[in-house]
């Protein structure tokens, strides 16, 4: 019975808690700039999350060690320490942009300036994971995200065309606007398979014990609970669609965002996007954190654990603390949430083969995974992917930043 | 066994199953006519900095001078006092008697001043 509930737990916090700051932006801008167009690039990414969430959740389960700690055991630290450098930086520049997530949704809620609530975002992040445990964390912020349903629910009563949705499915060149297409997509990408998320899945399958017998609960809650969340992500993009594209608005702020919400939500509009954006940007800020927690102790072999007193796990509550306090810093400066959103997701593409090439080593590796080693086309989906990905994250980027 | 495969950043833990670290370094001792044999397991910040870079090593070792941190470490374990080594290397030690727990015991005071660390 408590598999059942883990597994109905899992699927439905899953949904919940995979929209943040990165899917909601990239989203946006794709559906008001090439309509249901790049719909393909979101089911792709979201493919790739659910069979990396997958395998990470399976090489906790039979290893009894997060990603993080088995990189470090088998490659080393001379080999660990580049992509772990990259990931961490580009953990810390998100967590700056998840916190401006949440300014910017108290900000649409009270009118209180966007600085104003940098400081005591951070301090509720904070809270909260000084206070709870593995379990409230990801359950009770994943049911709180439940919320972000209302971007498909605003979809749904738009009553898009449902063989032009279909045909979205099918990868294809834009009529405009090459460039700007493919970053798009690459940021979808970035958006959807945080390298964070693999180490935070392993952390988490630790912390629960899931036993080897109940790897089937790893594999249909990664498959149906990233499944559905990817049905989130299209959801923002079919409204955003239908909304601003044809009122030719190009995202380029969440107040802008915020009006797809208008035709269906009527008044309600702008506090439901508010809320839908800070509860999501505020779940996977706390991820974020607490991830940076699991990485330090487990590459350093500290004592860690969201579940242990924050007193017997010191040095790892310190480095969840440091990595909050640098991300305020950076969102105290004064930054464009959006576009640091935006540049941060096409930098996870550029850096992800060097996190996800040596994954699939240890999920070939029986030493790790025994007789649960991958298939041969999980391998060869997730190089392709991943290394196709970067290549063209390598073209694109320059040509978006430097290009305007 | 291969040293790198097998030993080499595994974690340690004590007698008593508590986090130690992690083994940054090993030591061989090399007699004329012998194989070399294990002599110690390394364990410290300036060791696993000094992998990357020695320079980073002799960085690492001074802010830890500096910070007071310096005495007995890096933490040598010598090879008699591993009990056995499988998924972690066990060692007959306690972590609370030894330099590797003295920056979670400092830490530790300071966490304990926040209501709610325990």
């Amino acid at each position: 019975m408590s598999v059942i509930v883990d597994l109905i737990l899992g699927i439905v916090t899953s949904i919940g808690g995979f929209v943040e700051v990165g899917s909601i932006s990239t989203s946006a801008q794709a559906g008001s700039e090439f309509g249901f167009q790049l719909l393909w690039a979101i089911a792709a990414a979201t493919l790739m999350l659910a069979v990396l969430i997958e395998m990470s959740g399976r090489l906790a389960g039979v290893s009894k060690q997060s990603v993080a700690a088995a990189v470090r055991e088998r490659f080393g630290i001379h080999f660990q320490v580049i992509p772990l450098a990259g990931e961490v930086a580009i953990d810390i520049l998100l967590l700056a942009a998840e916190i401006g997530g949440v300014a910017t949704a108290a900000r649409l809620l009270t009118g209180v300036g966007f600085h104003r609530w940098i400081v005591p975002v951070g301090a509720l992040v904070w809270l909260v994971l000084w206070t709870s445990g593995f379990g409230v964390i990801e359950y009770g912020i994943g049911l709180l995200g439940l919320v972000t349903l209302s971007f498909v629910v605003a979809a749904w009563k738009l009553g898009p065309d449902v063989a032009a949705l279909g045909a979205a499915f099918v990868p294809s060149l834009p009529r405009h606007e090459g460039v700007r297409y493919a970053f798009l997509a690459v940021s979808i990408l970035g958006a959807t398979v945080s390298p964070y998320l693999l180490n935070f899945y392993s952390s988490g399958t630790v912390e629960e014990k899931l036993a080897e017998r109940d790897l089937w609960v790893n594999r249909v809650t990664a498959y149906l609970g990233t499944g559905f969340g990817g049905v989130v992500s299209m959801g923002i993009l079919v409204t955003s669609a239908m909304v601003l594209g044809p009122r030719h608005v190009h995202v380029d702020s969440y107040e802008q965002a915020a009006q797809m919400f208008v035709p269906v939500f009527g008044r309600w509009a702008v506090a439901l996007f508010a809320v839908s954006l800070g509860i999501g940007c505020f779940g996977a800020a706390v991820e974020l954190t607490l991830n940076a927690g699991y990485v330090s102790a487990q590459v350093l072999g500290w004592s860690w654990g969201a579940n242990k007193p924050r007193r017997t796990a010191a040095r790892f509550t310190a480095a969840f603390t440091l990595t909050l306090i640098a991300a305020l810093a950076i969102a105290s400066i004064g930054f464009d949430p959006l576009r640091l959103t935006m540049i941060c997701m096409a930098l996870t593409v550029v850096v992800m083969p060097a996190i996800v090439l040596p994954f699939l080593v240890l999920m070939n590796d029986e030493k790790y995974v025994k007789r649960h080693t991958n298939s041969v086309v999980g391998n060869g989906f997730l190089a392709a992917v991943t290394v196709l990905g970067a290549i063209l994250a390598l073209i694109v980027v320059p040509l978006q930043v430097f290009g305007g | 066994m291969d040293l790198v495969r097998d030993l080499l950043d595994k974690a340690v833990v004590d007698r008593h199953g508590r986090e130690m670290g992690r083994v940054d370094s090993i030591v061989l001792e090399v007699r004329p006519g012998e194989a070399p044999r294990v002599a110690a397991l390394e364990l410290g910040a300036a060791v696993l900095a000094s992998r990357v870079r020695p320079i980073f090593g002799r960085w690492t070792a001074t802010v830890e001078r500096a910070l007071g941190l310096g005495d007995g470490r890096p933490l040598a374990i010598q090879a008699g006092a591993i009990l056995h080594i499988n998924h972690h290397v066990k060692v007959d030690l306690a972590v609370g008697e030894t330099p590797a727990a003295a920056v979670e015991q400092r830490l530790r005071q300071l966490v304990s001043l926040i209501p709610g660390s325990s």
